[in-house]
This record gives C-alpha cells, sequence and structure tokens, in this order.
C-alpha cells in the first residue's frame, strides 16, 4: 500500500494557520489546495506562505480556490486534509458533512482544533471517517514553533497515526508529540493553566510588574501577559472556559477566569489585534499597561527589584544556575511570585505525565512541546538550574506544593540541557 | 618533534540558529557554553587543560570587547594563571587558532590545549556588519564607502571563472541548494528549518534579490552567531586519555596533514599575478597540496569528504577544482554529476558549509574541524559519510588571502 502523501488540501486556508501549515506542506514540493470560503481569502493565504517562505516558487505547487468551486475535486485528489476553519463545531460539523461526501476512502483527515472536543466533532461520521480523522494541533507561528501535537480517538486506526506522524517529521520537521485526547492537550494545559493563574495576580501587583518579575530571565522567549494579548484575550477566555467545563478536580477552582478579564473582553481590549491588551502602545511610542480596577491604561512605573536584576545580569554572562541560586535564596513578596511561578510549572508538569501524554515518555513529550510549542524551558531544564531533584523539591515543600511522583533526577548538564539554556533571556 | 603526532579529542558547537544579541548575552557566555559543552562531550578534565587559544576576527568592532581569552580565567577555578591568547587572521582564526595550538604541542610546550572560534555577528546592522566584515580585505581600497564590499569581491571570482572558463550560474545556485540540503539533517545547522529549492536559488525574485554583481540572496553565507570548543592533545597525553576511557588511541582521530598559506591581500592583485596560470589562488591550491603532502595524500580521491569555506557559492566553486575533484575552471562538471553531493563520490561540507550550517566568522574553521572530528568518528548523527576515515578543510580569510587546510583522520 502506497502511504505517501502526494496531495493536501487545507481547509481554512485563509487563517494563519493554515495557510502556513499549507505553506510549509508546499514546501516539500507537495501539492497543496488551499481552499477558503472565498478565492481572495485563498490568496491572503497564499501571500502568508510565500512570506513564511520567503520564496515565490512555493506558489507553484499551491492552488488556490473557494469551496463552491474547488472543494469536491480537491477533496477527490487528496490523501491528506488540513482542516483549519474556524473553532465553531457547527461550522466544522458542517464541513465535515462535505468532506465525507467527496473524500477517497482512507484519506486522513486532520484537525488544528485547539478547544473543540474531539469525540464530539467525530460524532455522526462513517467508520472509516473515524478511522482516519485526529487531532494535529500545530503552535502559532508554524514556521518558528515546531511542535505538533497528535491526538487520537479511540476509533482513530494506528496506521492513520503512523503515517501522519512521519509526514510531520521527515516532511514538515516537525517535533511530534503523541498526546492524550484530552482538553488543552499537553501544552496548552500546562501554559493557560498557568497563565490563569498569572493574571490572577494582575490586580495586587499590576500588568507591569508581573510581567517583569515573571519576564524571560525565568525561562520564557516572552513575558506571560504579552503572550496573552498575542494569543487574544478573547481566545485565552475561551480556552480557560473549555478547560475548566472539562475539569474534575481541584483545577476547576483554579481556573477561575478573573473578572477584570471579562471586562477587558466587553470593552474590546482583546490585546495585539485590537491595538491594545494588557499592553497598548500610544502615539507617542509609550507603553501603559491595564488598571484591571477600571480598565483604563495606566503610565508605566518600571520595575527594578534587586534579585530580578541580579539573576538578569548572570544570565547575560551564562551563569544559568547561579541565576536561578539568586532567585530562591531571594526573600519578599515579589520573590515568593516567582517562585510560586516555577514550582506551580515544574510540578503541573510532572504531575500530568500519562494523563496528557503516554507514561513511557516520562518528561520528554511535556519538554518538548513547551519548548517548541511555547519556546519555554523545559520543566526538566528549570528542575536542573535550581540544583536537580532534591533542590527541587525542598522548594516545592518549602512551598506547600504537593511533589510529584514523576520528578525526575535532572542533575546533570547534559549536552542537551545546555543547549536549552538559550530559553533563559537575559531580559 | 616535527614528527610528533597531534590528536583531536572533540568538542562542542553551540546552535548556530540561535541568536545571543536577542538573549542578551555577552560574548563570553557563548565561549562558556563551548566550553562547558566540550566538557560534557569529551569528558576532559579542566586541570589538564595546558592552555588556551580563542580565534576571533572581530570581537572589538562587533562587541567593543577584545581579549578574549582572559575570559577563560572565570570559567574554572583552576584556570587561574592558564596561558592564553587571542589568534586573529579574519575568517580563517579558527583554523589559525588550531594550527598555533598544534605547533605548541609539536614543539612541546603543552600536551593539551584547548580551542574556542567564537564570534557575535548580530548585534549589528547589516551595512555595519558588511562594513566591519570590510576589514578582512584591504578597507581603504576594497571596502571603505562600499555597502557589502565582499559579495562584490567575491561575485568578481566568478566572473574571472567566467572570462577564464566560462561560468553558468545554475551552478552555483545547485551548490547553494546542495548546502541548504544538507543542513536540514544537522542539528546545530542555521538553516535547518528554512525553505530552500534549486528553483529558488536560481531564480532571482523578491525575496532573492540581487547583493552585487551576480552574487544572489542564496548565494552568500550567513550573519552567524556561535562558538565551538575542541581539544588538541599531544600522544603522551592522548595515551592516558584513551586509557581512562577505554579506548584503542589508535581511534583518536589525528592532525594528519596541515597548509597555511598568505596571497596578497588585494583582491586584484591576486587575480593580475595569477593570470596565466592554472589556478585562478595558486595560494589556496598550494594549501591544499602542502596538506596532502604532509599527510601523505596523493590527491582528494584519498578523501572521504570535505568541509570547505564557502562564505559565497563562487568560494566553493574555486575550492572544487582547487582541491582537484576537477581540472582548472571544470567544477561545474563535479556539480552536474552530483560527486559533491550527499552519496556522491566526493561530498563537499556534509554539515551544509558556510552557506547553510552559518559563518560566525572566528568560529568558522573550528566548526570545520569538530565536523571532520565526526565524520571521522562515526558520530556525525544524520550527516554522516558512512564509514569516513579521512577529511580534509579548507578556511580561508579575506578573498583567499589566508589559506589554512588540514586533514583528519586516523
Amino acid at each position: 500500500m502506497d502511504n505517501s502523501i502526494k496531495t493536501v488540501v487545507v481547509l481554512g486556508s485563509s487563517g494563519t494557520i493554515g495557510s502556513l501549515v499549507g505553506g510549509l506542506i508546499a514546501q516539500n514540493g507537495i501539492k497543496v489546495y488551499f481552499l477558503s470560503r472565498t478565492l481572495e481569502g485563498a490568496k491572503t493565504g497564499l501571500r502568508r506562505a510565500m512570506t513564511q517562505a520567503r520564496s515565490e516558487v512555493i506558489s507553484r505547487y499551491i492552488e488556490c480556490g473557494d469551496y463552491d468551486h474547488l472543494l469536491e475535486s480537491a477533496l477527490q485528489d487528496a490523501d491528506l486534509i488540513i482542516e483549519s476553519i474556524s473553532e465553531d463545531l457547527e461550522a466544522k460539523k458542517a464541513m465535515y458533512n462535505r468532506v465525507e461526501r467527496y473524500r477517497k476512502p482512507d484519506t486522513i483527515i486532520g484537525t488544528t482544533t485547539s478547544s473543540l472536543p474531539l469525540s464530539a466533532l467525530a460524532d455522526g461520521r462513517s467508520p472509516d471517517f473515524r478511522s482516519h480523522f485526529l487531532a494535529t494541533h500545530f503552535y502559532n507561528p508554524p514556521g518558528r514553533m515546531r511542535a505538533c501535537e497528535v491526538a487520537c480517538t479511540e476509533a482513530t486506526d494506528p496506521v492513520s497515526y503512523d503515517i501522519i506522524k512521519d509526514f510531520l517529521k521527515n516532511e514538515l520537521r516537525r517535533e511530534v508529540i503523541a498526546v492524550n485526547n484530552v482538553p488543552g492537550f499537553a501544552g496548552n494545559r500546562i501554559a493557560f493553566v498557568l497563565f490563569n493563574q498569572i493574571t490572577s495576580l494582575v490586580e495586587e501587583y499590576g500588568a507591569e510588574q508581573i510581567d517583569y518579575l515573571i519576564g524571560p530571565y525565568t525561562g520564557r522567549l516572552m513575558p506571560p501577559l504579552r503572550t496573552i494579548d498575542l494569543v487574544g484575550l478573547d481566545i485565552h477566555k475561551a480556552i480557560i472556559h473549555n478547560l475548566r467545563e472539562a475539569s474534575h478536580d481541584h483545577m476547576y477552582e483554579e481556573l477561575a477566569l478573573p473578572d477584570y478579564i471579562n471586562k477587558m473582553v466587553i470593552a474590546g481590549f482583546l490585546g495585539n489585534k485590537t491595538k491594545g491588551g494588557f499592553y497598548k502602545v500610544l502615539e507617542s511610542g509609550k507603553q501603559v499597561f491595564i488598571d484591571p480596577h477600571t480598565c483604563n491604561y495606566i503610565p508605566a512605573i518600571e520595575p527594578h527589584v534587586a534579585f530580578v536584576e541580579k539573576a538578569k545580569r548572570l544570565i547575560h554572562l551564562g551563569l544559568y544556575h547561579e541565576a536561578f541560586e539568586a532567585i530562591n535564596t531571594a526573600r519578599g513578596p515579589e520573590a515568593e511570585i516567582v517562585k510560586d511561578i516555577l514550582c506551580k510549572y515544574i510540578a503541573y508538569s510532572y504531575s500530568l505525565i500519562g494523563e496528557v501524554t503516554k507514561p513511557e515518555y516520562g518528561i520528554a513529550g511535556i519538554d518538548k512541546v513547551m519548548t517548541t510549542g511555547f519556546h519555554w524551558a523545559a520543566p526538566s531544564v528549570i528542575v536542573n538550574v535550581l540544583g536537580g531533584k532534591e533542590a527541587a523539591i525542598d522548594l516545592l515543600h518549602a512551598r506547600g506544593v504537593q511533589v510529584p511522583e514523576g520528578i525526575g533526577r535532572e542533575d546533570t548538564l547534559t549536552e542537551k540541557a545546555l543547549g536549552s539554556m538559550k530559553y533563559f533571556i537575559a531580559r | 618533534m616535527q614528527n610528533s603526532k597531534v590528536y583531536m579529542l572533540g568538542g562542542y558547537q553551540t546552535d548556530f540558529a540561535r541568536n545571543w544579541h536577542a538573549e542578551n548575552k555577552h560574548i563570553s557566555a557563548m565561549m562558556r557554553e563551548a566550553y562547558l559543552g566540550s566538557l560534557i562531550s569529551t569528558e576532559v578534565e579542566p586541570s589538564d587543560i595546558d592552555a588556551a587559544l580563542i580565534g576571533n576576527f572581530a570581537g572589538e568592532l562587533f562587541c567593543m570587547q577584545g581579549h578574549l581569552g582572559a575570559f577563560l580565567i572565570n570559567f574554572d577555578p583552576c584556570f587561574a594563571g592558564l596561558p592564553t591568547s587571542r589568534i586573529e587572521g579574519a575568517c580563517a582564526s579558527g583554523a589559525l587558532a588550531a594550527l598555533t595550538a598544534m605547533a605548541y604541542i609539536k614543539a612541546g610546550f603543552y600536551n593539551l590545549v584547548c580551542i574556542i572560534g567564537v564570534e557575535q555577528m548580530k548585534n549589528v546592522s547589516p551595512d555595519k556588519g558588511g562594513d566591519f566584515l570590510g576589514t578582512a580585505a584591504w578597507y581603504e581600497k576594497e571596502a571603505n564607502g562600499i555597502e557589502f564590499p565582499f559579495p562584490k569581491l567575491f561575485g568578481k571570482l566568478g566572473d574571472e571563472y567566467d572570462k577564464r572558463y566560462g561560468l553558468d550560474d545554475k551552478y552555483l545556485a545547485r551548490v547553494s541548494e546542495i548546502n541548504y540540503r544538507n543542513a536540514k539533517n544537522n542539528p546545530n545547522a542555521q538553516t535547518r528549518d528554512w525553505f530552500m529549492s534549486f528553483e529558488h536559488a536560481n531564480t532571482i525574485g523578491a525575496y532573492n534579490t540581487i547583493v552585487s554583481g551576480r552574487i544572489k540572496i542564496t548565494d552568500c553565507s550567513q550573519v552567524t552567531d556561535g562558538a565551538v570548543a575542541l581539544y588538541l592533545a599531544s600522544e603522551k597525553f592522548t595515551n592516558d586519555y584513551a586509557k581512562r576511557k577505554g579506548l584503542n588511541i589508535n581511534d583518536i582521530p589525528q592532525i594528519l596533514g596541515w597548509g597555511h598559506t598568505t596571497a596578497p591581500i588585494e583582491f586584484a592583485q591576486k587575480i593580475t599575478d595569477s593570470a596565466g596560470g592554472e589556478y585562478i589562488m595558486p595560494f589556496t591550491r598550494k594549501a591544499i597540496t602542502d596538506a596532502f603532502e604532509r599527510a601523505g595524500v596523493a590527491n582528494c580521491w584519498e578523501l572521504d569528504c570535505i568541509e570547505t569555506h564557502d562564505c559565497f557559492t563562487t568560494t566553493e566553486y574555486m575550492a572544487i577544482d582547487h582541491f582537484g575533484l576537477t581540472g582548472p575552471g571544470e567544477s561545474w562538471q563535479a556539480i552536474e554529476d552530483g560527486i559533491i553531493e550527499l552519496g556522491g563520490r566526493l561530498p563537499i561540507n556534509p554539515s551544509g558549509g558556510l552557506i547553510g550550517c552559518g559563518h560566525p566568522v572566528g568560529a568558522t574553521g573550528a566548526r570545520q574541524l569538530l565536523d571532520a572530528y565526526k565524520q571521522v568518528t562515526s558520530t556525525a548523527g544524520d550527516y554522516q559519510v558512512p564509514d569516513a576515515k579521512k577529511v580534509a578543510t579548507l578556511n580561508i580569510g579575506g578573498t583567499a588571502t589566508t589559506n589554512v587546510c588540514f586533514i583528519l583522520g586516523k
């Protein structure tokens, strides 16, 4: 049986993920149909794909069209369908009706959904559709974020999984992370639970101070609130809502959305796309920050905390363990916030081994998605810079955080861990 | 002493895709990572290191920081008093540092020398960086007031080939495409996730504009931040090291031969001087043949692969006939026949070279040697040339002004 993927259909190619994933596929000389509601939408996606590749020649492998004119023939031609239309259950189900009508048997269907349950999406579909249906969750922008989580339903044929895994790994150069079919998969589950905890601190400490304290020096390319501005507060709210709905444990309480975020969403302060979220840049070029109590913007205070500045200076010189020693030994409410968030990150990540990824992967799958999906330092690397397992457990105990069973030793500095120090940015 | 053996014990390369300026890190942080990584990969004891040499071109210009050898002293308490120097020869600085280390060992000064090649380049604007790199040419005559002097000069190298022998630019596009393709297999290569195809490299477009003359963006190597640390050792030290690690000393690669020449710095003078001769860059040819002779290598076909300087596609085009893969001016034939590709008779730049892997100027020569080591010890992973036993490196400074060739093997 020839399992090679020669022709791909991207549904929703006017969107960012659809067009950029479609572009990555075309970069390998594979024919891709860019389909959208309108031809102009598909062409917008094509332009985005060319910008990502920094080349016009990939357009030779891309054919643009709208659903009414090209869907039927394109689906009949496809070996793989990437569905990336809007995150709306009914819209996706209506699209799947059309896909079911025209697709060839054995064509794999991957959805890029980050929040809708796979079982609901597959509900009512034919056995052949369901056995070829899985989630291919890419991270944005896929040109820079190499993670792709793949989740199967109970009906997914393992052969479909193997074919898509090989395709993602070998053709699209993805870090493929096999994840369980759980809300938020691995990456969004960990990141957004953490984001929610961080947003709950904003009312007391202010947005600017929180992003300063939990800044890039703690092991992330971008501070957390700035990341939420990039994602969009409306999307953030929807992801938190979906995670909460699916929670049956203590997470339910922890996933309560702070009320001021609802107010920001209602007021239209959605982040970068509305030119104002937690951050806003004035015409003068000055940066101002949301006041969660009034939903007005307030001037920057330019925080300066001694242990933070010390840690940044040490990271600037490549002294990562010394930087975390400075954080660990610091006292005061600001230091407690930083240590709380670091503890939460490692404890939660290790506690999810087996729940979001297969137990035999250990922390490796979670490490992979947090680095290549978010550009965060991996949980295992945080344990390493804190001084290894025993030191990390001491820190967790001191904060009353439950120590997860699977926490690894992580006390040896490997070449891989050394390379991961790139996620600690001296800012 | 002349006949004493010099062994290579391996080392570590930083990920050349990183932007250390965006990480807000000091050039010494890059050196520190390369050093720490080399300890992990080689299991060398810091207290065994007798001296250190830094290959670096222009730390003063890019980073306002010279005297790089002194930074090592802070890397380990046992380094207090360690003899260190920084070696400079433009883009050949890394190879010159290794050559100096080799001389130390052959002279019996030291038994174990650490070499760190390093350059930080992404912290300045492209035009400023181009101006700084112009100091590797005769700045007053060839670079002052010129936006990108080196693409212009290496474009002229292509023009000279065209004049003497004829040159179809599609072969330059093929050289680019092969280097990018190889880089995809190298987890430390700068361009490993970039798109490239022959069609793209062979097409002038909005994203592949002409930089100067016949040089397009795809003909150029990269602006790269990176560091490489590696170790050269005497036979005495290597014997003890092999015993400690349970290795046979015969399985540890040696530098079998070397060549080092310097041509006049001005490009035009080189071209005038070589008129009527067999080779356009006779001093590059001499560095190669000197290395062959010292290594007892009859010709290039005794090699298993080459890591060559390819700051531009024209540079690699020149290296192909100068290494003797073809007669002078016939490099196109080796490209057309697939000889230089992975799987070909004599692969060039399995790592991706300066075009694909990246070109942190002062680190490149050290990176080439480390890649040669990986090939000879079958640890090159996905870019391994099967059963490689002898590998040549060619590191060039300026417009083929300083030329250093090594043959590494067992």
